[in-house]
């Protein structure tokens, strides 16, 4: 909506995840029950969300009118400083949650064993894509958003505040970064530069899916994931070299993507 | 050429008065030798940013832990040591910075280098340069293959793949019956000769293991569930991991959720790299673990390493890894080669005396007596044991303890690495 190519995403990733880690540990230390460890989890990825606030007013707001180069380099300067803040913060070690990934156990599925917090985080997804929906098809903000997408100037005209919006959009999309990056930690390790490999990854998510369509992202990075897995079960050397080659097939023959709107 | 410079430039004279105030100042706390004369500039070249940043600061922290312990004792022959630290990034932004370390800082030698990328082109310009360079991990291999193997000034780590051969000798040892292996590392040179050397070991001890999966995801990937079903598909009797940063505690967590090691043994030749990451709660008893060269919890551990385990938990709140190891063998033994050179005369060496005295010298380091070899290739032991929940922390050690020398587990100077194994008598 804000036609901002965002780059700071992964870090908001990674943002979430330390502040996760920090989250769990300080419930922990508190004597807090293991089971709901992921109420506190998902209200710290939540509330590190608020960091959109400050960079879209503080640094985003002064480049909307400028060319993508200037978007594209602002928000790189973030992911840089936010690497360099993350380690001068929790220090340049992995930083990881403990046995809690395998607090609700573990159950068989199709001969698979599978933790439950993973079903768990999938539903969470689910339930986040449909509230999002919901959201932009439902509700009167979710209008303001898509008929400001659709043409700022009037949505200005009609007398809409933007920069509230803005304000608005751009804290609830990190607030889904940090999100993401919180729910994921119980799995794997906090680590400094996994941000930029998330960049990469939703690089190729959103080309193959299309830009600016939820179906579009939903189907590319469902795409991208059962792709990667199937290539390291069949011929794991393909792994990388096989989705970046439907991105080139994707950018040659469908620019706009499998869902994304035909350019005007 | 005289490294202790008559004529002062301006911030050397200050540097001096800053000294000479301090020696003052310490006199009148009366405390013990103090360094007189003037600092002798030590460059350090440490990794800050990235995934290899713990382990660069494991190096720079065992550095500064060394320069606070002779400054106190006196310094080196009388000259404080002071620590001028760079950062080891790309080979080209590092080798500037080695220059500029060696020509603007006027160090009299650098230590540092982690990544065999940077340090297989900093070894030439050490040369060129005509200071020694003591490297703490890196070193100036080709794959396994040694690319200056009588180098003057520079001075390499143990080969990169000698924990992989020091896991292919223990794997028969701990593991009996073990006919079919599946291997996981990093998608760069350190990984792929890694599994290359553990499996020519192994076919040494049983010629009859079938290695059945390769896999080498890139650097800092932070989710295997897919390749740990392969593992799982591949239903391999052991799997051999040489992970060593935090992707080796993403896959141990996520091998736990699904139960992996329940059926397979798992050899992890470095992951005591982050050994106090590895959690009890998901790291499995019964593993083959390596911490490289230190195991800070060795029960034969001297004074020195009880010392300093204490010292780098009460400061960091960490256990330290291997890599603090090979930074204080390194200026250590730096220190011994300038006394040593320096001869009763206790004159200050030139640069080429201090690398002859480097040659052969032996030390005591953390981990125990270390070495230089004649090439210029650091001597030591390797330590890796089977993962125990028998301890007072929360994450795994190892016990029993099993330690292998370089002298039996790296190949001789001038060696071909897959001809020196074939060549073994079992």
């Amino acid at each position: 909506m804000q036609k901002i190519f965002n780059l700071a995403c992964g870090s908001f990733y990674a943002l979430g995840a330390y502040v996760g880690v920090s989250a769990v540990a300080w419930y922990a230390d508190a004597g807090g029950p293991p089971a709901l460890f992921v109420v506190p989890l998902a209200l710290a990825g939540l509330a590190a969300g608020a960091v959109g606030v400050v960079v879209e007013r503080g640094l985003l707001r002064f480049v909307y009118d400028r060319d993508e180069t200037f978007q594209l380099l602002l928000t790189f300067a973030v992911v840089l400083m936010m690497e360099d803040a993350l380690r001068m913060i929790w220090g340049p070690s992995p930083r990881s949650t403990s046995g809690l990934y395998l607090t609700y156990g573990q159950l068989q599925l199709l001969g698979a064993t599978v933790p439950v917090y993973n079903l768990i985080v999938i539903a969470a997804s689910l339930v986040i894509a449909l509230s999002i929906g919901w959201l932009l098809t439902r509700t009167a903000f979710g209008r303001i958003m898509r008929a400001a997408a659709d043409n700022r100037e009037m949505a200005e005209a009609l007398g809409v505040d933007m920069r509230r919006v803005y304000a608005k959009v751009f804290t609830l999309g990190t607030a889904l970064g940090t999100l993401g990056g919180a729910l994921v930690i119980p799995a794997t390790a906090a680590m400094s530069e996994m941000g930029i490999e998330l960049i990469v990854e939703a690089f190729a998510v959103v080309v193959i899916g299309g830009l600016g369509s939820m179906r579009g992202a939903f189907v590319g990075a469902l795409v991208v994931g059962v792709l990667r897995s199937i290539a390291i079960s069949v011929y794991p050397e393909l792994e990388m070299l096989l989705i970046y080659l439907i991105v080139i097939v994707v950018l040659v023959l469908r620019p706009r993507g499998l869902f994304g709107a035909a350019a005007a | 050429m005289t490294p202790v410079d008559l004529h002062p430039s301006r911030r050397q004279f200050l540097t001096l008065m800053g000294t000479a105030a301090a020696a003052a100042a310490a006199r009148f706390d009366a405390r013990p030798a103090f360094a007189q004369g003037p600092p002798v500039k030590i460059g350090v070249l440490a990794i800050r940013a990235g995934i290899a940043a713990p382990v660069g600061a494991a190096g720079l922290r065992a550095t500064e832990w060394w320069a606070e312990r002779v400054n106190k004792a006196g310094g080196i022959l009388g000259r404080p040591v002071q620590l001028v630290v760079e950062e080891e990034s790309n080979p080209k932004d590092t080798v500037e910075r080695y220059r500029k370390l060696v020509l603007q800082d006027q160090v009299e030698v650098v230590l540092g280098g982690i990544s065999t990328g940077v340090t297989l082109a900093l070894g030439p310009v050490a040369e060129d340069l005509a200071t020694p360079w003591l490297s703490w991990d890196g070193t100036t291999q080709k794959g396994v293959e040694e690319t200056m193997p009588s180098p003057k000034w520079a001075f390499k780590s143990v080969d990169n793949e000698v924990e992989a051969i020091v896991a292919g000798i223990l794997t028969p040892k701990y593991f009996k019956g073990i006919k079919t292996v599946a291997g996981i590392g990093n998608d760069y040179s350190y990984g792929h000769d890694c599994w290359e050397s553990y499996q020519a070991v192994l076919k040494r001890y049983l010629p009859d293991v079938k290695f059945v999966l390769e896999l080498f995801p890139k650097l800092g990937v932070t989710d295997f569930t897919s390749h740990i079903a392969a593992i799982q598909q591949s239903k391999a009797d052991l799997l051999m991991c040489s992970f060593w940063s935090g992707d080796a505690t993403i896959i141990m967590k996520q091998a736990a959720a699904v139960g992996l090691f329940k059926t397979m043994k798992g050899v992890f030749t470095t992951a005591g790299g982050v050994h106090d990451s590895l959690k009890k709660e998901f790291t499995p008893e019964g593993l083959l673990l390596g911490y490289n060269t230190m195991y800070f919890d060795d029960p034969k551990a001297s004074a020195l390493l009880k010392q300093f385990v204490r010292e780098y938990k009460a400061k960091y709140n960490e256990y330290p890894p291997y890599e603090c190891d090979h930074a204080y063998f390194d200026a250590e033994s730096y220190k011994a080669a300038v006394e040593k050179a320096a001869g009763a005369a206790r004159r200050w060496p030139e640069k080429a005396q201090v690398v002859k005295a480097l040659e052969g010298i032996e030390v005591e380091s953390l981990s125990g007596r270390r070495s230089w070899r004649e090439d210029h290739v650091q001597m030591c032991s390797f330590y890796q044991g089977i993962t125990t929940h028998k301890n007072s922390y929360d994450f795994v050690t190892i016990s029993p303890v099993e330690v292998v020398s370089t002298k039996q587990a790296m190949k001789p100077a001038g060696a071909k690495l897959f001809d020196w194994i074939g060549s073994w008598k079992i």
